[in-house]
Formats: structure tokens, C-alpha cells, sequence
């Protein structure tokens, strides 16, 4: 029967495969099917249809049987997914659960994981901040990692793309380490944490910025967003839950019904990606292998471009895993840097503290976001004794008493009535690590999981840059706050609690200049292999402070107008 | 204004609920499903009768009538470490014995005032045996929990909204010092 294989692998060919379903991968199916392209996206986790697959959603707090606190079993079973705040009773069936996939760690590291369309596009913090020239200029001046091969000016009109499609609550800031984009209404910051900007700009004489942090929640009603069926956010924030309005950007709201409307797009679920196949003789890459969750066995499809969106460390596992003739140690790997240089957020470190001003004024109503201190430490010099800076989050709500005291009809009327107390005010750090050779992924060389995959090797680890950097950042919003006059300062840090809750673990498929010391080149693609491009965290030469999503979005459909027009280059 | 209506209202709806004693002290029912604990009838009275102390019928529904031990004994069974169940189980079950040899009575059968003033007792009895204290403490605070999470309380007492609708988040609002406060706004 040789006509059946010539059929499967015609039935099994695209124009692009995408490796991942979430934030990176969805922008690349958007991108792919509305130029055209006949697109597979592989996800390795179910299906997750938007609104239907919500469970959750729309159920009231008394509907949920534990009020929203997760299972004793379901914790003791998941130790890992269990540390991360959003797992929650109501939004636990969005995280994989640890024994899906066991990992090495080397070093204590939480690896947060949701596997299923839409991947962590789900459950993520929805904030929205750019990159700036301070950061892309960051490693080039600092002396570490290796320079970025684009500037601010490369991304800034994807920036631009994305949000507009994306929608972004946001201020106009005119700040140059935080540059502005495409705003649609804030919902603004209340009056304790407008006096908190006010004093702060006052002190450290307009160097110091505490500014709305910029969210992908719809404001204001366009015809770009009903034309995706999405509409404003009603400030439900119960984001973890998924959301029937579409008020935030998700995969499952947005780009993958946006792609599936095009008619060029085949979803398969359950698709496990062993590795990526490199053809010796044609000198580049050909398909892709994978492995059927449920039926465990392995299927080849083919495609001339593939996008490898599979999440940071995924996408680093899927290279190392891809071993030929020609590249022996994982796909694009010569200069044996794939799996280096892995960084991640800073997030060890809080503080809090109680406000007794304002207390004629409250807060009503659930805004999903918060203020945003932007980077100020070495932000055009170095001046401090560590490298680069930390921004961080700030939030300020009324506190609510309520008297427990009593039993019987005093506690009855006791808990009839509430009372204010001061603001609580608080914030959180938002390091930049450094991404250091000695931080690696790597496979290892015994253990496999379910699917006869090479297990993940972790060794990351906090550094004494990031030792100094907590002091200082405890030592600043201290000062920040007592100047603000607020009271019962509290610094929390946790020195034993491992990284990986920020959840922006990113590197070791970096962009660089130099084949020699990088494994992407500006447009995100291997160096060596081309029509493989990698534009998930990744590819990301330095962290900066921002949160990354919106970084990983532009670059991913910067990348994607790229390789079209390479194909049409032929 | 409205909202006083409103409860008394439903005082009056309730109000066949309440001309009966809210406990079925009846040992011919069904017992609550639970995976882990191994409980008898008899202690789910017992709980029934310390939550009725707790949380009291009034002119508003009480803890038993809002099902409240049910999300006691559920959050126990489901959400609580082998240790903590063990500890609430003997606590729960030194109560009766306490009851007795202090007051040479069985607490299901004092009437209301005096079962108030047995638990405000033991609750506040720092010699008390560790596990029976912990078992009183445990069940008031999931009992106070499960209470302010019931439908009644979020859309009666303190009013939730699932949906409060686009910029509803008011940054600025000035508090008046008549204005009931609402924990769920």
C-alpha cells in the first residue's frame, strides 16, 4: 500500500505547526491563519472552548463546596501547583498537576504548569507593561548575558499591534523606563494610593513613579473587540475562573476563536511534542514529532515554518530532545548554550503596612489591577552594589473588621455589622535576575516520564545580586511608606521559598547578535536552523522587570510577519 | 429601609421553619455522606445542637436552618490534615463526657439559655483538654465562615455581586457615617 503513506503524510502536512496553545502560540496561530496559512497548533492539555469550558464561572462563593479553599488530598497530591496563589477550588482544573510531568530539581524550583488550549493565558496576572531601550540595553551595558539584537524601536510598532488587538487599560506616563502604548480608560488608582504617588514623586523629586499598572482588560467598547466577541470588563475579578465576557485577553477568548474563524486552522489537543524533526539532506527542519496523550503513540507532521511556543521550559526541553546527525546536542545547539543562561522574576520579597489617613474615603467594587512602581535603581547608571533594579506592585484597600467575638444572638448581630479600619497598603517585588551560564535546563540522562521523555533537570537558584537586591528593595519602600506616614511596616520575606511563583521563568534559546553565543538570531529564529522559530520566554536575553507576556506577544507576531515574508521570498 | 423589609419578610416566609425546633434531634435520619471521618448519628446531633448555640434561629435564619454544620463537617473531612480531623473527632467527642460530670446534664437536652452558657463556659475554660478546646474553636470559626458564605448572608446581611458591571470600582468614595457597611462590596 504505498499510496497510504504518501496520504498520511499529505494529510499530515501544513503550511506552519505551532508548538503550544497559550499566550506566545496563540498570537502565531492568529498571525499564521489570517495570512493564510494552513496552521496546526499542538497542544499537549485538553480542550479548554472558551465560556463552555469555564466550569467555574458563573458560580456564586456559597455554590462552591469548600468556599473556595482546595482539598487536603488535592494539596498533599500537588505540593508544587498547590504554592501558587491561583490555585484555588475554583480555578484548579486549569493547572497540571504535578504528577503529569515530574521534573529534576537540582535546586528547589516551583514550576507552575497549565497544560490545555490556552495554556496559562487562563490564569495569568494580566499585566501589561513594555520594555524599554534601558532594558534591551541592559546586559550590553551591564556586562552580562550577551546584547540584544533588537532595540525598543524594532518591537515598538508590534507593541502597538498587539495592544490594540489585546486591549489594554492605561495612563499616559511619558516615562521613558516605561514607555506608553495603546491605552484604552484606567480605572484608576484610589486616594490612598494617589497619595502614596504624590509623596513619593515629591521625595524623590519626580524619579520615582507610582503609576496605574497597565492591565489587558477591556475598558472601552471598539468594534476590534466585539469583532471577537468580547466585551468590557465587569469587574467581577474572578480572572482565575476564566471569563464569559472576554473582558481580559486570553488565548481561548481571543486569538484561537480569531484564528478558528479563518478556516485555516486544525487544534489538536492531547499532542505531546517529542521533538522537532531536522532533515540532514534538506538542511532544515521538516516536522514534528509527537506523542498522544491517551494512546501514547507517536505521529509525524510537516510543516515548511514551525513556531515553537510550547512555554519556556517546554520549548527548551523540545530543542534538547531534538537530537540528528547534524545537531547532536538538540536542535540549533552548536555552540552547546541551548538551556543556559535561564533567569526569572525576583518575587521572594513584600511588605506591608496600614495607612491612617484618608479614613473618610473607601474603596467600593474589585478592580483587577493595582498600582505599578516602575524601575528607578540603575536606571541610566549604575549606583547601587547590585546590577539592574526591581519594580513592584503597590496596593492600597480599605480594611473591613468585622467581630467574631461572642456566640449566639451577639455573634449573630455581631457579624449583621461591619466596620472600617485603616488602609492596608502593600507591594511586592518584581526583581530582574541575572542570567548566569551555572543557571541551565538540561535533560537527564535516566529519568523519563509518561510519555518516555527525558525529564527536565532544574538548577536555578537565587544569587547574591538577588540577596542584595531584596535589602534594598526592603530598605527603599520602608523609607517610601514612612514618608507616605504609613504605619506597622512589615517586611516579608520567605529565604527558603524556591523561585518559580512569579512564573516568568525565561532564557536559554536566547537572542543574540552571534551565532556563537546565542541560539536566535533578531527575528527569533535558530541561527542555524531557520524556519524554526522559538518567541515564548525563551528567547529572552535578559528579564527586565516587566512582566513578560506582552514582550512574548510582539515578538511572536513581529516573528510571524518575518517568516511569511521569508516564505514568500521562497 | 428596603432591606429591613426584605429580611422581615423572609422571617415571615421562614416563619414555619421557625415555629419548630430547628434541630432534628430524631436519631432516625439520614446520615451526612463524608469520606474520611467515621461519625455516628449522634455526633452529628451533637453538632447540630452546638452550631444551633452558636449561630441561633432569631428573627434571621440560624446556623442549622443555613446548613451550616454541613459545611463543618464537610470542610473537616475534606480540607483538614489526618492530625486536625483526629483532634476535632476526640474533642467532639470529650464534650458529652465534660458536659456531664460539670453540669450532670446531657447538652441536647438543656434548653437554649442554658446550652449557651455551658459553651460560652467550656470555650472560655483555659485548662480545658486541648482537643476539646480546639474541637469548640474549630467548629466557631468554620461555623462563622460557613455562615457568612451562605447564600442568605451573601444576598441578605452583607450582598455579593457576581457581576457589579464595568467601572464599578470607585476609587474615591466618601463614607457616610450612617451608611450600613457592606464586607462584600
Amino acid at each position: 500500500m504505498p499510496n497510504f503513506n504518501i496520504d498520511s503524510t499529505k494529510n499530515n502536512t501544513f503550511d506552519a505547526i505551532v508548538i503550544g496553545s497559550g499566550m506566545s502560540g496563540g498570537w502565531a496561530a492568529k498571525e499564521f491563519t489570517e495570512k493564510g496559512l494552513k496552521t496546526l497548533v499542538l497542544e499537549r492539555g485538553r480542550d479548554v472552548t472558551h465560556i463552555k469550558n469555564y466550569p467555574t464561572t458563573n458560580m456564586m462563593p456559597w455554590e462552591l463546596k469548600h468556599a473556595g479553599q482546595v482539598s487536603y488530598d488535592l494539596r498533599q497530591d500537588n505540593p508544587i501547583a498547590a504554592r501558587c496563589y491561583n490555585f484555588r477550588e475554583d480555578s484548579q482544573h486549569f493547572f497540571t498537576k504535578d504528577k503529569e510531568q515530574p521534573y529534576v530539581q537540582k535546586k528547589p524550583f516551583d514550576w507552575i504548569r497549565a497544560y490545555q488550549t490556552g495554556g496559562k493565558s487562563l490564569l495569568w496576572a494580566r499585566q501589561t507593561q513594555r520594555l524599554s531601550d534601558l532594558d534591551f540595553e541592559g546586559p550590553a551595558r551591564d556586562g552580562f548575558a550577551v546584547d540584544w539584537p533588537i532595540r525598543y524601536k524594532d518591537i515598538a510598532p508590534w507593541y502597538s499591534y498587539v495592544e490594540k488587538f489585546v486591549g489594554i487599560s492605561g495612563e499616559y506616563n511619558g516615562l521613558d523606563v516605561l514607555p506608553d502604548g495603546e491605552f484604552l480608560k484606567s480605572m484608576g488608582l484610589n486616594c490612598t494610593e494617589e497619595h502614596f504617588r504624590d509623596i513619593v514623586a515629591k521625595k524623590y523629586k519626580n524619579q520615582r513613579h507610582v503609576i496605574y499598572g497597565r492591565c489587558a482588560h477591556i475598558t472601552k467598547n471598539k468594534d476590534i473587540f466585539m469583532k471577537q466577541g468580547r466585551a468590557m470588563c465587569q469587574t467581577r475579578d474572578l480572572c482565575r475562573r476564566g471569563c464569559p465576557f472576554g473582558g481580559y485577553f486570553s488565548s481561548n477568548s481571543s486569538t484561537l476563536p480569531w484564528a478558528q474563524k479563518t478556516g485555516n486552522l486544525s487544534m489538536k489537543n492531547d499532542a505531546v511534542v517529542h521533538s522537532i524533526i531536522y532533515d540532514d539532506e534538506k538542511g532544515k527542519a521538516t516536522g514534528v514529532r509527537v506523542i498522544d496523550a491517551n494512546t501514547k503513540e507517536t505521529t509525524e507532521y510537516f510543516a515548511s515554518v514551525i513556531f515553537v511556543n510550547a512555554s519556556t521550559f517546554n520549548s527548551n526541553m523540545i530543542l534538547l530532545n531534538s537530537k540528528s546527525n547534524r545537531f547532536p546536542e538538540g536542535l540549533g545547539n552548536d555552540n552547546r548554550l541551548l538551556g543556559k543562561y535561564i533567569a526569572f522574576h525576583n518575587y521572594r520579597v513584600s511588605i506591608s503596612g496600614e495607612y491612617e489617613g484618608n479614613l473618610d474615603k473607601t474603596t467600593t467594587g474589585r478592580r483587577p489591577t493595582s498600582a505599578y512602581v516602575p524601575r528607578f535603581r540603575n536606571v541610566h547608571k549604575q549606583e547601587t552594589d547590585f546590577l539592574r533594579g526591581y519594580a513592584a506592585g503597590f496596593n492600597a484597600s480599605r480594611q473591613i473588621h468585622q467581630d467574631t467575638n461572642g456566640l449566639g444572638e451577639s455573634l449573630k448581630e455581631n457579624l449583621s455589622n461591619a466596620s472600617y479600619g485603616n488602609w492596608n497598603v502593600g507591594s511586592h517585588m518584581m526583581g530582574e535576575t541575572i542570567p548566569k551560564e551555572e543557571s541551565t535546563l538540561s535533560l537527564d540522562p535516566e529519568k523519563t516520564d509518561q510519555y518516555g521523555i527525558p525529564q527536565l533537570k532544574i538548577n536555578l537558584d537565587y544569587d547574591d545580586n538577588d540577596e542584595k537586591m531584596i535589602k534594598d528593595y526592603v530598605e527603599q519602600f520602608t523609607e517610601m511608606f514612612e514618608a507616605a506616614g504609613f504605619k506597622n511596616i512589615k517586611a516579608h520575606d520567605i529565604p527558603d521559598k524556591a523561585p518559580g511563583l512569579d512564573i516568568h521563568e525565561m532564557g536559554g534559546v536566547r537572542m543574540g547578535h552571534d551565532p556563537k553565543t546565542s541560539l536566535l538570531n533578531k527575528w527569533n529564529q535558530l541561527h542555524t536552523c531557520k524556519n524554526v522559530y522559538v518567541t515564548d520566554g525563551a528567547c529572552m536575553t535578559s528579564t527586565s522587570t516587566q512582566n513578560p507576556s506582552l514582550t512574548y506577544m510582539a515578538l511572536t507576531a513581529r516573528a510571524c510577519d518575518h517568516a511569511v515574508k521569508e516564505s514568500k521570498k521562497g | 429601609m428596603k432591606r429591613r423589609t426584605a429580611i422581615r419578610n423572609l422571617g415571615l416566609a421562614t416563619g414555619g421553619l421557625m415555629l419548630f425546633p430547628s434541630c432534628n434531634f430524631s436519631e432516625k435520619r439520614v446520615a451526612i455522606a463524608l469520606n474520611k471521618l467515621q461519625i455516628d448519628i449522634k455526633e452529628e446531633i451533637l453538632l447540630e445542637a452546638i452550631i444551633d448555640t452558636i449561630l441561633p434561629e432569631t428573627d434571621t435564619p440560624g446556623g442549622v436552618a443555613l446548613k451550616v454544620q454541613n459545611f463543618v463537617w464537610v470542610m473537616m473531612d475534606d480540607c483538614k490534615s489526618p492530625e486536625k480531623q483526629e483532634s476535632f473527632l476526640k474533642g467532639l467527642r470529650l464534650f458529652n463526657p465534660k458536659v456531664k460530670e460539670k453540669h450532670g446534664d446531657v447538652f441536647t437536652d438543656m434548653d437554649k439559655a442554658e446550652r449557651l452558657s455551658v459553651l460560652k463556659e467550656l470555650m472560655d475554660d483555659q485548662t480545658a483538654d486541648k482537643d476539646l478546646l480546639n474541637f469548640l474553636h474549630t467548629t466557631k470559626g468554620l461555623a462563622v465562615w460557613g455562615y457568612k458564605n451562605t447564600e442568605y448572608y451573601m444576598t441578605q446581611v452583607m450582598p455579593y455581586e457576581l457581576i457589579p458591571g464595568a467601572f464599578s470600582y470607585q476609587t474615591c468614595k466618601t463614607i457616610h457615617s450612617n451608611e450600613k457597611i457592606n464586607s462584600n462590596a
